[in-house]
């Protein structure tokens, strides 16, 4: 198979797969326990922990692990609504949101959900953000980068905002970011990351806030995780998804220049053609490209025919009827939209998986070029 | 402007004479110590020493050696050539941070007299380069806001003009060696601290009560010998002795009035043969005048009675705040304060006399033997050495 479908998930690396099997004969213990075992388990834990937010830029940062940026994001957006003590009733939010965030905020009939308006070329509009901030805001929520076109959102803009109005609390959902782009977090208050998206196992993920004492958690239980989040710590995925960062960190440079190469192969071939039409992009690993006059799925349907995998939109929601927000978002075209396909790379993509790509995209391109206009 | 070295001031080391020479080579192997795992490099000669930067910036070099004893002060310089146009150049790019309306003057100190000019003419020569430089300045002889010393000597010259001090002292380990009684407390780290900076070397002996204590008690322990460690730039070594069964024969048989009392006499007594199988000639606590039932003037009179050894109390008279203080500038305090039962706390009385008296000590303790019980301890102390390895840091698994 020649998967290029990693900004839905990617294959785990060998070697956080050996941590997790390690982890699962060495550390089995309930990290809450006190024996020795359990001691050990919880030592794992925490300097796991540390690692973890030490490798995100943010070491001064409290963290809790969830089972992924959907656990995240509901943490987050669910603690900072429903608090007795806010003050005010806006909640500003970018267009192109993940559902996670978007579908738990649209729960919250009492606050006045804002929109802020992107640039056509994917970006935050930070004029609009200016005139949306009042004293009436109290949560915002950005994605660091796009899942449908891969535009590296201004995080440290937003943060300097948002930092004149000391009441907001700033969420950005960094779950594509992670391992892919550097960005500086230091003015965010509370970030989710998914551990399955570089190269982690799926189940794990978590939230660096921070500010002590201001997450309530979605899960009562046994008090695991401070009483934030319980529920038996899942440590070998959590061990795992630290070494799959630590991995990704380390390779990061190296990878994102070979894909970068990669993605120039791919614009090239086909950028003179005059049914293809290229979304914006910021980053190497994502391109979404649409083929005017055909439905996305389609293509995506030839290409899985010839072991070539990509995405229509976003796979959380291929099978969504509705037209794609980001897309719109940056006034797309009905057409361009409807044939839209999203390929993104990984660090395990090769050169042949790019030849085997782009061969079976000019297939598809003869199999359907009767529609094509 | 970077610096590229660190001029380093002996403290009580100019005192003395004949044997200078081994204080400053204790104070130079303490502060390579201090340097491993940078690029820096230290270099000694009778009246001062240099550290080299060879890149590391000033303030990382600096936090190393802040605590070393021995060194007066410090300043960050530029080493530069015996050429006076590149010492009128440095000296007024140097001035050109200062700002605006402050004063400075030169000072010189020519080590060298064979130098082409003398004192006074460097003096002028790079007074009026800096001023004709750098307009926004003026000079004020009698009381500077700054002052550009220009050191010349045999074959280099040093221009600063920022003047560190740090705690003085003698070099850590040229005053013989003291056992310190640790607790694991905010004031026991600190009383080790204060009498190191006096150069005299620690070794620590710490009391453990398994199962009545924990393993994270013993580590909390291990860490602050960690942290002293890092401050005095040398090892030190730990003595952990198992004190359980002497505590719950006291526990049983003496009145819970007085346990205290014979607990800390014990304590003592174990601490003062410790003393003598590790060659320490002094026993060192944090024991402060009047903080609890057991530092009263009685009660100190009654334990002491144990021994012979001199006992330094560098705490004594200090107020809880001022030894507060010195816990936080030492680093020692965040590790002091956590949470865990240390042997003092598990077996405490009710009521400890704050007077006790030493014929009714005598008289519980009489009944008792002891000395079985102490041999088999020292039988089964643990011995850690500050950041031995012991603990996994998972490095196989993240």
């Amino acid at each position: 198979m020649h998967y290029f479908d990693n900004a839905a998930t990617t294959k785990i690396c060998q070697p956080a797969l050996d941590t997790w099997v390690k982890t699962n004969e060495k550390y089995y213990y309930n990290t809450a326990s006190i024996h020795d075992g359990g001691k050990e388990a919880s030592r794992l834990l925490e300097t796991a922990r540390r690692q973890l937010s030490s490798m995100l830029g943010v070491p001064t940062y409290e963290c809790v692990f969830t089972s992924g940026a959907t656990e995240g994001n509901n943490l987050v957006i669910k603690s900072m609504l429903t608090k007795k003590e806010v003050s005010g009733s806006t909640v500003l939010v970018s267009q192109f949101e993940h559902p996670s965030v978007i579908d738990t905020l649209k729960t919250f009939t009492n606050y006045n959900i804002k929109y802020i308006r992107a640039t056509e070329q994917g970006h935050i509009d930070l004029d609009h953000l200016k005139e949306l901030m009042s004293d009436d805001v109290v949560f915002v929520t950005v994605m660091a980068v796009n899942n449908i076109i891969g535009t590296i959102q201004p995080i440290a803009g937003i943060a300097s905002i948002v930092s004149q109005y000391p009441k907001v609390y700033f969420h950005v959902d960094a779950t594509q970011a992670i391992g892919k782009v550097n960005i500086n977090y230091e003015g965010v208050d509370a970030l989710s990351i998914s551990s399955h998206k570089f190269y982690g196992p799926k189940g794990i993920g978590a939230v660096l806030f921070k500010q002590k004492n201001i997450l309530r958690p979605l899960l009562h239980g046994g008090g695991h995780e401070g009483g934030l989040r319980s529920g038996t710590v899942n440590l070998p995925s959590v061990a795992a998804m630290v070494r799959a960062l630590r991995e990704t960190l380390e390779s990061m440079d190296n990878v994102q220049q070979r894909l970068e190469g990669y993605k120039l192969k791919i614009n090239d071939a086909f950028s003179q053609h005059p049914s293809i039409q290229f979304q914006p992009s910021d980053v190497p690993h994502v391109i979404n490209m649409s083929f005017i006059g055909v439905k996305g799925e389609v293509i995506v349907n030839i290409l899985s025919e010839k072991n070539v995998a990509v995405s229509t939109t976003s796979a959380c929601h291929s099978n969504h009827a509705k037209p794609n927000e980001t897309l719109l978002a940056i006034g797309t075209e009905q057409i361009a939209i409807d044939g839209s396909v999203r390929i993104s790379m990984g660090m395990h993509n090769t050169e042949t998986d790019v030849d085997a790509l782009i061969d079976a995209i000019n297939y598809a391109l003869r199999e359907v070029s009767e529609v094509l206009q | 402007m970077k610096y590229n070295h660190i001029l380093v001031r002996y403290g009580e080391i100019t005192l003395k004479t004949r044997n200078r020479n081994m204080f400053i080579n204790v104070l130079k192997r303490n502060i390579k110590n201090a340097l491993a795992g940078t690029q820096a490099e230290i270099k000694t000669d009778y009246s001062s020493a240099l550290i080299d930067l060879n890149d590391e910036s000033y303030e990382t070099v600096l936090e190393r050696i802040r605590y070393i004893s021995g060194i007066l002060s410090v300043s960050p310089v530029l080493k530069i050539e015996r050429d006076i146009e590149v010492i009128k150049e440095t000296a007024s790019n140097m001035a050109s941070s200062f700002s605006d309306g402050k004063s400075f003057k030169i000072e010189v100190k020519r080590q060298d007299k064979t130098f082409e000019y003398d004192t006074g003419e460097i003096q002028q020569m790079v007074g009026s380069h800096v001023q004709m430089s750098n307009e926004h300045l003026h000079v004020n002889v009698k009381a500077p806001d700054h002052t550009i010393m220009i050191q010349v000597k045999v074959d280099r010259v040093y221009v600063y003009c920022e003047h560190e001090y740090l705690q003085g002292g003698l070099p850590y380990g040229t005053g013989g060696k003291a056992l310190l009684l640790l607790s694991g407390g905010i004031d026991s780290p600190v009383a080790g601290l204060e009498v190191a900076k006096k150069g005299v070397e620690i070794e620590a002996i710490h009391f453990h009560s398994p199962p009545y204590t924990s393993k994270e008690a013993t580590d909390k322990v291990k860490r602050l010998v960690d942290i002293m460690s890092e401050r005095i730039g040398a090892k030190i070594k730990l003595h952990i002795y198992p004190f359980t069964d002497i505590q719950t024969t006291i526990y049983k048989k003496v009145p819970d009035n007085y346990s205290m009392t014979s607990t800390r006499r014990l304590m003592l007594s174990i601490a003062e043969r410790l003393a003598i199988r590790t060659g320490s000639l002094a026993i060192v606590n944090g024991e402060n005048l009047g903080q609890v039932a057991s530092q009263t003037l009685s009660s100190m009179h009654v334990i002491n009675e144990v021994t012979n050894y001199p006992i330094l109390r560098p705490l004594l008279s200090h107020e809880k705040m001022e030894i507060v203080e010195l816990a936080n500038k030492y680093g020692t305090f965040e590790t002091s304060i956590l949470p865990f039962e240390d042997c003092c706390t598990i077996f405490k009385p009710k009521n400890p006399k704050i007077n006790p008296r030493l014929d009714k000590t005598l008289h519980f303790e009489d009944k008792i033997d002891f000395e079985p019980l102490i041999e088999e301890g020292f039988k089964n102390i643990i011995v850690y050495e500050s950041h031995e390895k012991e603990e996994e840091s998972f490095e196989d698994i993240l």
